[in-house]
């Protein structure tokens, strides 16, 4: 990767902020990795990789929920932006072909929703 | 077209109907023809607690308390895509992001993630538009930020006073030693958005005008110690650390130093001593470390969480972030919200955010539905919080007035079975472990004190040992030497202000009112409701209950070293604690 100038961060400045959709995220703090967060993390991407899934698996840090680890905020086309807590292979699973394959969200797990604008 | 979607949650705190109330809107759903373009779900959370049945219907409107008759006014109005409008509840939010803004947001090892979310921007800012140290500090002035690790002390007069100093090397220095029982915020951040504190060094060392930093961080955060040095190297193959940085003549190098986890070595003078490779104990203040500090150096300790903040307040200008907060204290506090408190985890509020506010609406009330005693902020060195005081919007100085400290933002939530000699015992234990031991008021004071709260506890307590308490707890605040030492005595003192009577029960009484200290309980076994199946008698591992099937049992108090076992496996509650 070339060096970061004056000029690059100005040009970063200048485009506007696109909103990625498509992504699914693990919280993946020390939090989150003493609930879980790596085994489910494994399955995500293994579901996604194995059904051929255009949605990118990510990790991020702890959102504050620190209660109801592992978080996973799910982020697809046409659906709100949703966190899920207490998230586990099973779930996992779920969040794939429920939320992500038909559209529906899953029932129980759900922690946070944020509409789009 | 989008699916519409509705929300559903139980949040009284009696019996959760959450599953009836989504069966009803199922059928409800069903009735009116919708469940393809409609979806019900029950979620876990919904933001809103005690407020009865909750629905929300995407993307803003929320029914507070909803009876079930309400329900299919609700669907009409989905249908019709119009509103209820004399159920429909306004909400706030609570919380506002400073600090975590990138928390769980972007992905904490990727620069690039960063970068799109304003990263780097303040560093440039600061070299190319305002370009002096005394127009970056002027800024940090504007916004009133004060430090975020316990005394509150304004940032950009910490930052002024280096400045200030003619020297040819200075140092900055991250303070991420966190060592209070209950508070992570810390790592949090460190994990979460590791970059963000790299840029906060930058700047305060392009403010004071020294060319390294150091990140101070415990042994015990391996995590976030793996992620600052991913962030430190990618910042050096990127140009933004080194030499000559963004093409501008400043020179700036970053280091990770690891503390071996002592508590004492959160103190700045202690902390020094132990990146200079000596044991880690502090020396008297003044020379203040902004005088002579690492290598008698000029040096700036400043504590994770305000170093997250000065990239944002360089970003948005330092009057944008006054607005937020009090009149003394702007901007805001995360705070690691942990204890008997139903969802435990970090909480960013403004600052003057009531404490009620923090536990109740954001943390969701007490664990179980017990009745709230007490908040503990600040850990070792701060105090006890009564209920009586929950309305108390929180601030350096309100809570220094409460007797307690704002602290690095531990936040503990105890409950009507919490007793606080035990808690005063718990925090004056910690103390004692970890006094360094070089000062005689805190060596012998933190052993002293111990002595007497472990008497008190243990059934063996004097009437007068609340005025020793008291006489040692003064003297150690006046000449105890660092801060372990001055504030080491603050749980006693708070607890003995509020809750005298407590102490005073476990003196002349010999009981605990929460049933808490062990040795101040006693067991029976009532035999109206002893049903005499002797599970208590087959779980006793000190042989101190007799008896057999047909005569019933009885505990002999002598023998028995209050494990509570047999109070536990009672089914019929026959066995008395008190």
């Amino acid at each position: 990767m070339s060096k970061i100038t004056k000029e690059s961060l100005e040009n970063i400045a200048k485009q506007p902020k696109k909103e990625e959709n498509n992504w699914i995220k693990v919280g993946m703090s020390s939090c989150g990795i003493a609930a879980g967060a790596d085994e489910v993390f494994r399955v995500l991407t293994e579901e996604v990789k194995k059904r051929n899934i255009p949605v990118a698996v990510k990790k991020c840090g702890c959102v504050g929920m620190c209660s109801v680890e592992p978080l996973v905020e799910v982020n697809v086309d046409g659906m709100p932006q949703v966190t899920y807590g207490r998230v586990n292979g099973e779930v996992a699973i779920q969040i794939i072909e429920e939320h992500i394959h038909n559209h529906r969200l899953v029932n129980d797990h759900i922690y946070d929703i944020q509409v789009k604008k | 077209m989008d699916k519409k979607i509705i929300y559903i949650k139980d949040t009284s705190f009696a019996l959760d109907r959450t599953k009836d109330v989504h069966a009803i809107l199922l059928n409800g759903l069903r009735d009116r023809g919708m469940q393809d373009s409609v979806q019900a779900v029950r979620v876990a959370d919904i933001g809103a607690y005690n407020q009865g049945v909750v629905v929300k219907v995407l993307p803003d409107t929320t029914y507070y308390g909803v009876k079930d008759e309400d329900l299919g006014r609700i669907l009409d109005a989905v249908k019709q895509g119009t509103v209820v409008k004399e159920l429909a509840a306004r909400k706030e939010p609570r919380q506002l992001r400073i600090v975590l803004r990138n928390c769980g947001v972007i992905d904490p090892e990727s620069i690039e993630e960063y970068m799109a979310n304003e990263g780097y921007q303040a560093i440039k800012k600061v070299l190319f538009d305002l370009k002096t140290q005394d127009n970056t500090i002027d800024e940090m002035k504007k916004s009133g930020l004060r430090g975020r690790g316990g005394a509150g002390y304004p940032t950009w007069m910490k930052w002024n006073f280096a400045k200030k100093m003619a020297s040819d090397q200075k140092y900055v220095i991250c303070n991420g030693d966190e060592g209070d029982p209950g508070a992570y915020m810390d790592r949090s951040v460190l994990e979460g958005d590791p970059h963000s504190v790299v840029e906060g060094m930058m700047i305060a060392g392009f403010s004071v005008g020294a060319s390294v930093g150091y990140f101070y961080i415990r042994a015990e955060y391996p995590l976030a110690v793996e992620r600052i040095q991913k962030a430190i190297d990618q910042c050096y193959a990127n140009g933004l650390l080194g030499k000559n940085i963004l093409g501008s003549d400043f020179n700036f190098d970053l280091e990770i130093r690891l503390g071996a986890g002592a508590f004492v070595c959160g103190e700045e003078t202690a902390l020094i001593a132990s990146i200079e490779g000596k044991r880690g104990a502090p020396h008297p203040r003044p020379p203040y470390p902004s005088v002579k500090g690492l290598w008698d150096k000029p040096t700036v300790i400043n504590n994770v969480e305000t170093l997250a903040n000065v990239a944002y307040i360089i970003n948005r200008g330092g009057d944008a972030f006054a607005k937020v907060g009090t009149q003394t204290s702007k901007g805001t506090k995360v705070f690691a919200l942990t204890g008997k408190v139903k969802n435990s985890g970090l909480v960013e509020v403004p600052m003057g955010t009531t404490i009620r506010e923090i536990v109740f609406d954001i943390g969701g009330g007490v664990y179980k539905n017990k009745n709230i005693k007490a908040v503990q902020t600040g850990g070792p060195s701060g105090g006890v919080i009564p209920k009586d005081f929950l309305d108390t919007p929180v601030d350096y100085e309100n809570l220094q007035k409460l007797g307690s400290i704002m602290g690095s933002g531990g936040m503990i939530v105890m409950d009507e079975d919490d007793c606080m000699v035990d808690i005063a015992r718990f925090y004056q234990r910690f103390c004692f472990d970890e006094s360094c031991g070089k000062c005689s008021p805190c060596r012998i004071g933190t052993a002293q004190m111990l002595g007497f709260l472990s008497k008190i506890a243990e059934g063996r307590g004097e009437i007068g040992d609340l005025d020793n308490l008291r006489r040692i707890a003064q003297s150690m605040q006046r000449a105890a030497l660092c801060g372990l030492g001055q504030t080491a005595p603050n749980p006693v003192i708070s607890t003995l202000r509020y809750y005298e009577d407590e102490y005073r029960v476990h003196i002349l009484d010999k009981k605990c009112p929460s049933k808490k200290c062990r040795d101040l309980l006693s067991y029976k076994i009532i035999p109206e409701k002893c049903k005499k199946c002797g599970l208590c008698f087959m779980n006793c591992e000190a042989k101190a209950i007799t008896g057999n099937k047909d005569d019933g049992y009885i505990i002999d108090m002598n023998k028995c070293v209050r494990c509570g076992r047999c109070f536990e496996v009672c089914k019929f509650k026959a066995v008395g604690k008190e």
